[in-house]
C-alpha cells in the first residue's frame, strides 16, 4: 500500500501517512475551500489502511486552527481509527498544541471523550 | 469506501428509515430492530453535533482573540509608522534647510565678489558717494535671510511633490497587482 503525503498550504494541513510504519501525521491549518475534496482521499486511504494496519498505529495531530467542516472530518478520521482499535490493534493519538493555546488543548480533550481512542495531549513549548 | 459527501452516512440512514416506513407490512421484531437502529444513529448524530458545535465555538473564540491581537498590532504599527514619517519629514526638512543655506551663502558670496569687482567700481564712477556702495552691500546682506527662506520653501515644495508622486505611483502599482 502506498503512503499518503500531501504538502501543506496556508489553507490545508500537511498530511504524512505511512502505512508501513503505522505513523500518521497531520499538521498545520485546515480551512480548505472544499473540505470534501481535500479529506476524501485521506478517508479513502484510511479505509484501505484499516484492512492492512500493523499492530501499532500512532497518529500525530498538530493543528493550529481548523474550520467546522474539518472538525467533522477529523472525527471521521478518528472513527476509522476506532475501527482499527476494535480489530484488536493498538492505536494512539498524540494531540499536540502550543502551550498557550488553551482552546486547542480542550479540543483535544473533547475528541478524546467522544472518539473512544487513547490520547496523549502534549504541549509544545514555543 | 469513503462517502461522496460529509453527511452521506447520515443521509443513507435517513433513507433507510424512510424506505422502512414505505413497507406495507411490519412484524413487531422488524419495528423493534429498525427503531433501535434509528435511535443509535440519532444518538451518534447528537454526539457529533454536540462535539462539532463545541469545537466550532471554541475555535471561533480563538479566531476572535487572534483578530483582536492583530488589530492591536496593526494599530501599534500605524502609530509607529506615523512617528517614523514625522521623523523622516523632520530629517528631510533639516537636510533641505542646510542645502538651502549653503546655496544662499554661495549666491551671497558670488554677489559680494561681483559687487566688489564690477558693480562698485561702476557705481563709484557714476556716483562718487561712499553711501551708495555701502547701501548696495546692505541690500545684499538684508536679502540673505528672505532668500534663504524662499529657497527653503521652494525646495521643500519640490521634495513633497516628488514624495506625493512616488506614493501615487506605489498605490497605482498595488492597485494593478490586485
Amino acid at each position: 500500500m502506498d503512503n499518503l503525503v500531501i504538502e501543506g498550504t496556508k489553507q490545508t494541513p500537511h498530511i504524512d501517512f505511512n502505512a508501513s510504519t503505522g505513523v500518521l501525521s497531520i499538521s498545520g491549518r485546515s480551512i480548505p475551500e472544499n473540505t470534501f475534496e481535500f479529506f476524501n482521499p485521506v478517508l479513502q486511504w484510511l479505509d484501505e489502511y484499516a484492512g492492512i494496519a500493523g499492530d501499532e498505529t500512532v497518529i500525530n495531530v498538530s493543528l493550529e486552527y481548523f474550520n467546522t467542516s474539518s472538525s467533522k472530518y477529523i472525527l471521521e478520521i478518528f472513527k476509522r481509527l476506532k475501527g482499527v482499535l476494535n480489530d484488536g490493534k493498538d492505536v494512539l493519538v498524540k494531540w499536540y498544541y502550543e502551550e498557550d493555546d488553551e482552546e486547542m488543548m480542550e479540543t483535544g480533550e473533547d475528541y478524546e471523550d467522544v472518539s473512544g481512542l487513547p490520547f496523549e495531549i502534549i504541549a509544545i513549548e514555543e | 469506501m469513503a462517502k461522496q459527501n460529509i453527511y452521506q452516512q447520515e443521509l443513507e440512514n435517513l433513507e433507510q428509515a424512510k424506505n422502512f416506513l414505505k413497507r406495507s407490512e411490519y412484524s413487531k421484531m422488524d419495528i423493534q430492530l429498525e427503531f433501535k437502529k434509528l435511535v443509535e444513529n440519532y444518538e451518534e448524530l447528537i454526539d457529533q453535533v454536540k462535539i462539532i458545535t463545541k469545537i466550532s465555538d471554541r475555535l471561533q473564540k480563538k479566531l476572535n482573540r487572534t483578530n483582536d491581537k492583530l488589530e492591536l498590532t496593526n494599530q501599534q504599527l500605524n502609530d509607529t509608522n506615523i512617528k517614523l514619517n514625522e521623523t523622516i519629514d523632520a530629517l528631510a526638512e533639516a537636510k533641505i534647510g542646510r542645502k538651502a543655506a549653503t546655496i544662499v551663502l554661495f549666491v551671497a558670496i558670488l554677489l559680494f565678489i561681483i559687487s566688489e569687482a564690477w558693480i562698485e567700481p561702476m557705481i563709484e564712477k557714476a556716483f562718487p558717494n561712499f553711501w551708495v556702495g555701502l547701501g548696495l552691500k546692505l541690500i545684499v546682506a538684508i536679502l540673505i535671510k528672505p532668500g534663504e527662506d524662499f529657497t527653503n520653501k521652494y525646495m521643500l515644495k519640490k521634495a513633497r511633490k516628488k514624495q506625493l508622486e512616488e506614493a501615487e505611483k506605489e498605490l497605482q502599482d498595488k492597485t494593478n497587482k490586485i
